[in-house]
C-alpha cells in the first residue's frame, strides 16, 4: 500500500510538470495566442539555451563567459566575507571587549540589503570589479559574522564548567568546545551568504555593469529577447542550486570528519 | 564569558554608543583629513542632509514621501503574498498529493532570487506599478511558502495521535494542529520574506522608477550626489530595521505560547 | 471488595497481539502474541523493563497503531482507530503549547461537538479535580513538570471515555512529585470510576496503584506473569508484605538488556 502510494505520487508529480510545460507550450507555440516578445515557447527558450553556449550575439558574450564573470565577482567578495566574518564573529563572541565595540557597527549594517549599497560603491569605485566585489564583501559578511557570533554564544556553560574542571586553559576551551560546539552555526551563516551574495551581484549587475549573468538579462529586457532573458534566470537559479549543494556536500565531511575523531 | 545580566547590558549600550561614535569620528577625520573626502561625505555632512532631506525635497519630494512610496508598494502585495505562500506551503506539508502536485514546479523556481525576476516582471507587466507588485507578491510568496511547508513537515505526530484520540476529524486536525504548530515557522518566513521585499523594492526601483528610496539612491549616483546616496542607504537601513521591529513584535502579541514567564 | 468494584464486566479483549516494524534497515517484531482482558474499573499496570515495548503495547491496545496480528476489542467492539472513548495520557504530555489549560482539557468535547457552556462545565470539574484550579488560563510552558502531567490527565478525563491508558505519565517527575501524582491518581480514579491501562518500568509504583500487575518480559515482548494485588488503599510503601512483593517482581522482571 505504501509503495503504491509512493509510485501515485511520483506520477502525480510527472503529470503536474508536463501538464505545466505543456499548457505552456499550447498557448506559445500552437495557438500562439501569446506573443513571442513577452512570453517564447519552451522550445525556443531550450534553442536559445544551446545556442547562448556558442553564440556571444545580442549582448557581446556566450552564456559561460556571463556565468564565470559572474561567479569570479561572487567568489572573490564571498570567499574574503567568510576568511574575516567566521573569526570576527567567533573573536566577538568569545571576548566581551570585542564584542561591546564591533557588534554595534554590524546591527547597524545588518538591516542594509545588499542592493543599497550599489550606487555608493559605483561612485567611490567605478562600476568595475572593486565595486561589485565590495557590495558583495558586505552583503555576505553580515550574515557571516552574525551566525559565527551566535554559535560560539550557544556553547553551553555546563561545557565550560566540565572543561575548567579538567583544567583547559581559555584557549583550549575556544578551540576544543566552543568552536566545534558552533560549527554548525557557522555554516548556516555560510550558507545564508552565499544566497545574499549571489542575489546581489545579479542586482548589481541589473543596475550597472557590463557583463555577467544579470547584464545578460537586462540587456535582453532592452531589446525584447525574453528567451535569453528565461535562460538567464534558469542559469542563475541552476548556478544558485549548485553551490548551495557543494556547500552542503562540504559541510558533511566536515561534520563526518568531526564525529570520526 | 559569557553573561547576560543586567548590568552588562547597560554597559553594551554605553559601548555601542561608544563604538559607534569612534566610528563617525575616524570616518568623519578620514574624509577631512585625507583624499577620502573626495569620494565620499563626512558623517557630519550626511547626518545634517539625512534631517535637511525631510523639508528640503530630494527630486520631487522630501524623503519621507519617497519612503511612503516604497512602502505603498511592498505593504498590500507582500500581505496578498504571504497569505497565499501560507495557504500553499501548509496545504503542501500536510497533504502528500498537493505536495506531490506543485513541488516539482516550485522547486525549479526556488532558487531564482526575486531580484532575478526583474526584466521579465517588466516585460510582462510594464515598467509601471505592476511589475512592481509582481515582484513584492513573489518574493513574499516564496519565502513564506518554504517556511509554512517545513512547519507543517514539522507536526509533532503524537499530538496528531492525541487529537485523534480526543475525536477530532482530518480537517480539525489540520486547523487545530498542523496550523497553529506551524505559527513560529511562518513567522519566521514572514520576516525573511519582509528583508526579502524590502530588498527587492529597492532594487525595482533602481532599475525603474520616478520616485521611492530605491530611487533617490540611483539617482543619487547618477549625478554623482554621494551626500544623497549615502542619506538613501541610510533610509533604507532604518526602514528595513522598523519593519524588523514590527514584525518581531506581531509575533509576540500572537504568539504568546512560546514565551516562559515562570 | 472486588463485589464492591464491580469488576466483572470484561472491557477490553485483546488477543493474539503482535507488533512488528518494518523499515529499509528490516524489520523488529516488538510485541509477541499478547493476551489480555481487562475488566471495567480495573486499575492494571503494565510493568516492563526500559526499552521493552510498552509504549508499543499500549498504542497498539488504544488503537494509537494497528497491531500486525491479532485483535483488541473494547466493549465488544473491535478497534482500528483511536477514537474519543478512549483516552490517553502520553509519556512526552504531549499538550498543545499554543492552548491554555483551559483550551487543552476542553479540547476534547470541543472537537466533538458540545455546546461551550456545556463543555466548559465540564472541563471545570476536571480541572478542579486534578488541582489545577488558577491555572485555567496558564500556557502548558509556563507550568512545571508535574502540573503539566495533571493537564494531561484532565484533558484525558474530560472526554469521559471508557477506558484511560497512561504511559509513564510520571516517568519525568522528581521522586516527590512523583508519590504525590501516585496519590493524586488514586484520588481521582476513586472520585471518577475508570477502567485504567497504566505503563510504567517501576515496580513500587505499580505495586501501589494497581489492582492487577501484568508484567512483560524483554523485547519481542510477551506476558511474563501476573500479579493480583489487594493490599487495601491507601497503601503503604513501607508494609512487609508491599516490600515483599516489591521484592518478588524485581527478581522475576528481566534486565533491561
Ligand atoms: N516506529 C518504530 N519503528 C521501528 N522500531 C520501533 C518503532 N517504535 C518503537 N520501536 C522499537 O521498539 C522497541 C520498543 O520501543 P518502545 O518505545 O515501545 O519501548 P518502551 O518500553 O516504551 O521504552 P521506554 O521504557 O523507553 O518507554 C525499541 O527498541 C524501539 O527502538
Ligand atoms: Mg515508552
Amino acid at each position: 500500500m505504501q509503495k503504491n502510494k509512493t509510485l501515485l505520487y511520483l506520477i502525480l508529480s510527472i503529470v503536474s510538470l508536463a501538464l505545466f510545460i505543456g499548457i505552456w507550450y499550447y498557448f506559445t507555440a500552437v495557438l500562439q495566442i501569446v506573443s513571442p516578445k513577452t512570453l517564447p515557447s519552451p522550445v525556443k527558450v531550450f534553442t536559445t539555451f544551446i545556442d547562448k553556449f556558442t553564440n556571444p550575439n545580442p549582448d557581446g558574450a556566450t552564456l559561460l563567459v556571463h556565468a564565470l564573470s559572474s561567479l569570479k565577482i561572487t567568489l572573490t567578495g564571498y570567499l574574503t566575507a567568510i576568511v574575516i566574518g567566521v573569526p570576527l564573529g567567533i573573536a566577538m563572541a568569545w571576548y566581551p571587549k570585542v564584542d561591546l565595540y564591533v557588534r554595534p557597527i554590524f546591527d547597524l549594517l545588518k538591516p542594509i540589503p545588499g542592493v543599497a549599497w550599489v550606487p555608493l560603491m559605483i561612485i567611490m569605485l567605478g562600476i568595475g570589479f572593486a565595486s561589485k566585489v565590495t557590495v558583495i564583501f558586505i552583503s555576505a559578511i553580515v550574515p557571516v559574522l552574525l551566525n559565527s557570533y551566535s554559535g560560539i554564544k550557544q556553547t553551553r556553560d555546563v561545557h565550560i564548567w566540565v572543561a575548567r574542571t579538567f583544567g583547559a586553559s581559555d584557549w583550549q576551551m575556544l578551540t576544543r568546545i566552543a568552536i566545534p560546539t558552533s560549527l554548525p552555526y557557522v555554516m548556516t551563516g555560510i550558507r545564508v551568504a552565499l544566497g545574499a551574495a549571489w542575489t546581489t551581484i545579479v542586482a548589481a549587475e541589473l543596475i550597472a555593469s557590463t557583463e555577467g549573468l544579470g547584464f545578460m538579462i537586462q540587456q535582453s529586457r532592452g531589446i525584447y529577447r525574453p528567451d535569453i532573458i528565461i535562460v538567464g534566470m534558469v542559469t542563475i537559479g541552476i548556478i544558485g542550486s549548485v553551490l548551495g549543494l557543494l556547500l552542503m556536500l562540504i559541510e558533511s565531511v566536515l561534520v563526518k570528519g568531526r564525529s570520526k575523531v | 564569558m559569557i553573561d547576560n545580566t543586567r548590568r552588562s547590558r547597560k554597559h553594551g549600550a554605553r559601548a555601542a554608543v561608544i563604538s559607534i561614535f569612534v566610528f563617525l569620528l575616524i570616518w568623519q577625520a578620514a574624509t577631512t583629513f585625507t583624499s577620502l573626502g573626495i569620494l565620499m561625505p563626512s558623517p557630519l555632512i550626511s547626518l545634517s542632509a539625512f534631517f535637511k532631506s525631510f523639508i528640503v525635497p530630494i527630486g520631487p519630494y522630501p524623503i519621507f514621501i519617497h519612503i511612503y512610496w516604497s512602502l505603498v508598494r511592498v505593504v498590500p502585495f507582500y500581505i496578498v503574498g504571504a497569505i497565499a505562500g501560507i495557504i500553499l506551503g501548509i496545504t503542501m506539508g500536510w497533504y502528500k498529493p498537493v505536495a506531490a502536485i506543485f513541488r516539482p514546479i516550485f522547486e525549479i523556481l526556488r532558487p531564482i532570487p526575486p531580484i532575478a525576476w526583474i526584466p521579465i516582471a517588466i516585460v510582462w507587466f510594464g515598467i509601471g506599478e505592476g511589475s512592481k507588485w509582481f515582484l513584492i507578491f513573489l518574493a513574499a510568496f516564496m519565502n513564506v511558502t518554504i517556511n509554512s511547508f517545513a512547519g507543517a513537515r514539522s507536526t509533532d505526530p503524537v499530538l496528531v495521535g492525541c487529537s485523534k484520540m480526543l475525536g477530532a476529524s482530518d480537517w480539525q486536525i489540520f486547523t487545530t494542529v498542523v496550523l497553529p504548530g506551524s505559527v513560529p515557522y511562518i513567522f519566521a518566513g514572514l520576516q525573511v520574506a519582509l528583508s526579502s521585499s524590502w530588498a527587492t523594492i529597492v532594487a525595482a526601483e533602481m532599475i525603474r522608477s520616478s520616485e521611492g528610496v530605491g530611487w533617490i539612491i540611483i539617482s543619487s549616483q547618477e549625478t554623482n550626489n554621494s551626500v544623497n546616496t549615502l542619506v538613501g542607504v541610510v533610509a533604507i537601513g532604518i526602514v528595513g530595521f522598523i519593519l524588523a521591529v514590527i514584525m518581531r513584535e506581531v509575533e509576540a502579541v500572537l504568539v504568546k505560547w512560546t514565551k516562559r514567564d515562570i | 471488595m472486588d463485589e464492591a468494584r464491580h469488576m466483572s464486566k470484561s472491557i477490553i479483549v485483546a488477543q493474539g497481539i503482535s507488533k512488528t516494524f518494518t523499515n529499509k534497515r528490516g524489520s523488529t517484531k516488538v510485541i509477541e502474541n499478547i493476551n489480555l482482558e481487562v475488566r471495567e474499573n480495573e486499575f492494571l499496570c503494565l510493568v516492563g523493563p526500559g526499552q521493552c515495548g510498552k509504549t508499543t503495547a499500549v498504542n497498539v491496545l488504544s488503537g494509537l497503531e494497528p497491531a500486525s496480528t491479532g485483535t483488541v476489542k473494547i466493549n465488544g467492539k473491535t478497534i482500528t482507530r483511536p477514537g474519543p472513548d478512549r483516552g490517553f495520557v502520553f509519556q512526552s504530555t504531549a499538550l498543545y503549547p499554543w492552548l491554555t489549560v483551559m483550551g487543552n482539557v476542553e479540547y476534547g468535547p470541543k472537537v466533538r461537538g458540545i455546546k461551550k457552556s456545556e463543555r466548559r462545565e465540564k472541563a471545570q470539574y476536571y480541572i478542579n479535580l486534578v488541582g489545577l484550579e488558577g491555572f485555567e488560563h496558564s500556557y502548558p510552558n509556563q507550568l512545571s513538570g508535574g502540573m503539566q502531567q495533571r493537564v494531561g490527565i484532565a484533558r484525558a478525563y474530560c472526554n469521559e471515555p471508557v477506558v484511560l491508558f497512561m504511559d509513564q505519565p510520571f516517568g519525568a517527575l522528581d521522586a516527590q512529585t512523583r508519590y504525590l501524582m501516585q496519590e493524586e491518581i488514586i484520588r481521582i480514579w476513586e472520585t471518577a470510576k475508570r477502567t485504567i491501562v497504566f505503563v510504567t518500568n517501576n515496580i513500587e509504583e505499580a505495586i501501589y496503584l494497581a489492582d492487577r500487575i501484568v508484567l512483560l518480559t524483554n523485547t519481542p515482548t510477551q506476558i511474563k506473569k501476573e500479579y493480583k494485588i489487594d493490599f487495601p488503599r491507601p497503601r503503604d510503601y513501607t508494609d512487609p508484605d508491599f516490600l515483599a512483593l516489591r521484592e518478588e517482581i524485581t527478581n522475576e522482571m528481566d534486565k533491561t538488556l
